[in-house]
C-alpha cells in the first residue's frame, strides 16, 4: 500500500464519516486497485447519498471497470444534484459517444464546453464529435445510435480528412506539417520520414516542449504574443506556429529548403489549421 | 582583461535593430560576455534565451533531428536568436523590424570562435 493510500485509510478509519473517502477511493481508482475503490465509493455514498462528488467518483471507477451504463446513471445522479457539474456531463458524452449516439454525446459536450470553456479536453472531444456527425449515416440530428461498424467508418473518414489536412500545400515537397494540440498529441497532419514511416507521434511530443519554453521567455521579457520559432538543424529546418486554442502547427523541412519558403509554408498552415479547428468550434 | 567575445558582440551590436547580445552557458544560462543597450535584462535574458535553446537542442535531438544550429523566436515586441556551439550560446535580443537574415548570418559566422 503506498504511502497516500496508507494514510487516507488511516484517516477515514479514525473518521468514518469524513469527506476523506472521496480522495482515497480516487488515489485506489488511479492506482488500478478497482474493486477497493469501488467499496469504498459505496461505502462513503451510505453515509454521503446527496454528495454529487462522490456520486461523479462511482461512475469514474464504474467506467475504468467498462460498466458504462451504470457510470452512466451515476453521472446522471450527479447533474440532479449539482446540474453545473462539468465532470459529469464530460463523463456521459463519452459515453454517448461509445455508445455511437453522437448527437447525444453532441449535446452533452456542447453544454460542458460552455460552462467550462477552459478545459481543452472537452473542445477536443466535442470537435470530434462534431466532424463524426458530418460523415455519420442519419447526420441530420444525431439521434439514431451508430452500429459499430457504421462508428468505426466515420472515424477512419475523419482520422483520414485529419491526416491530409496539409496535403494540398505541401505537395510533394521534402517537407511535412502537423498540427499539435495543446498536450503534444498530433491531431492532424503526418510526419513522414525518408523511409515513408510516420512519426508525427514521437515527434510531436518531443518539440512541444520548445513552446512552452519559448511562452515562458515572452512572458518574462514581455515581448507579447509569439508569432513563430524557427530552428535549424544540419539536416533539417523546423518551424512551429502558434493555431487556435493553444494548438501549435509544426512545419519540418529539408535544409535544402529556403528558409524563407518554410516560414511561408508554416504561415498556409497556420491559416489551415485555424480555419480547420474553427469550423466545429 | 579583455573578453575573447568582445569583437563578436561589438560587431553584431552594430546591426541595426539589434538591442544586445551575449555569449551565455547554455546548461546554466549566467553571461560569459555581454554588449546589451541600456534597459535590457541581460541577467533575465540570458538564462531564458539559453533554456529556450538548451530545451530545443534536446528535443531536436530526441526527435532524431540533431543539434540545433541556430533559433529564432519571433514575438510581437521582438526577436531572440540564439546559435550555439560546445556548451556555449551566443544570443541576441532584437526589434521586430531588425534583419533577421543579416542577423543570423553573421551569429553562425561567430558561432565559430565559440569553438
Amino acid at each position: 500500500m503506498s504511502d497516500p493510500i496508507r494514510r487516507l485509510s488511516e484517516e477515514l478509519a479514525r473518521d468514518p464519516s469524513s469527506l476523506v473517502f472521496l480522495q482515497l477511493g480516487e488515489a485506489l481508482r488511479r492506482s488500478g486497485q478497482l474493486d477497493l475503490a469501488y467499496k469504498v465509493a459505496v461505502r462513503g455514498l451510505e453515509r454521503h447519498a446527496h454528495n454529487a462528488d462522490a456520486h461523479d467518483l462511482l461512475a469514474r471507477i464504474y467506467v475504468d471497470r467498462d460498466e458504462l451504463q451504470s457510470a452512466f446513471d451515476e453521472w446522471d445522479m450527479v447533474l440532479r444534484l449539482a446540474p453545473a457539474h462539468v465532470g459529469a456531463r464530460k463523463g456521459m458524452g463519452y459515453i454517448l459517444f461509445k455508445q455511437g449516439k453522437l448527437g447525444a454525446a453532441e449535446e452533452q459536450l456542447s453544454t460542458a464546453a460552455s460552462q467550462d470553456n477552459g478545459d481543452p479536453s472537452i473542445t477536443t472531444a466535442l470537435r470530434m464529435v462534431r466532424r463524426l456527425l458530418r460523415y455519420a449515416p442519419n447526420r441530420d440530428n444525431g439521434a439514431t445510435a451508430l452500429g459499430p461498424a457504421e462508428l468505426a467508418a466515420a472515424q477512419l473518414r475523419v482520422e483520414e480528412e485529419a491526416r491530409l489536412l496539409f496535403a494540398d500545400i505541401l505537395r510533394d515537397g521534402e517537407h511535412t506539417a502537423m498540427l499539435l494540440n495543446t498536450d503534444g498529441m498530433v491531431t492532424a497532419g503526418v510526419y513522414l520520414t525518408s523511409d515513408g514511416r510516420d512519426v508525427a507521434q514521437e515527434v510531436g511530443a518531443q518539440l512541444s516542449g520548445v513552446r512552452d519554453e519559448a511562452a515562458r521567455v515572452v512572458r518574462h521579457l514581455d515581448l507579447g504574443a509569439w508569432k513563430a520559432i524557427v530552428y535549424e538543424t544540419d539536416v533539417a529546418t523546423v518551424a512551429l506556429g502558434p493555431a487556435l486554442d493553444d494548438s501549435l502547427v509544426l512545419v519540418a523541412a529539408a535544409r535544402s529548403i529556403p528558409l524563407g519558403f518554410v516560414r511561408r509554408v508554416l504561415e498556409r498552415c497556420v491559416q489551415r489549421a485555424t480555419a480547420w479547428l474553427g469550423e466545429v468550434g | 582583461m579583455t573578453s575573447p567575445f568582445e569583437e563578436l558582440l561589438a560587431s553584431l551590436i552594430r546591426h541595426r535593430g539589434v538591442l544586445g547580445c551575449m555569449v551565455v552557458g547554455e546548461s546554466d544560462g549566467i553571461i560569459v560576455d555581454a554588449n546589451v543597450q541600456v534597459g535590457i535584462q541581460a541577467n533575465l535574458v540570458a538564462a531564458l534565451a539559453a533554456a529556450l535553446y538548451r530545451k530545443a537542442r534536446l528535443s531536436s535531438e530526441a526527435a532524431g533531428l540533431t543539434s540545433v544550429n541556430f533559433l529564432q523566436l519571433e514575438a510581437e515586441r521582438g526577436q531572440i536568436c540564439a546559435a550555439g556551439r560546445d556548451g556555449l550560446v551566443i544570443v541576441t535580443v532584437a526589434e521586430p523590424r531588425a534583419q533577421i537574415g543579416l542577423i543570423r548570418g553573421a551569429m553562425l559566422q561567430s558561432v565559430e570562435a565559440l569553438a
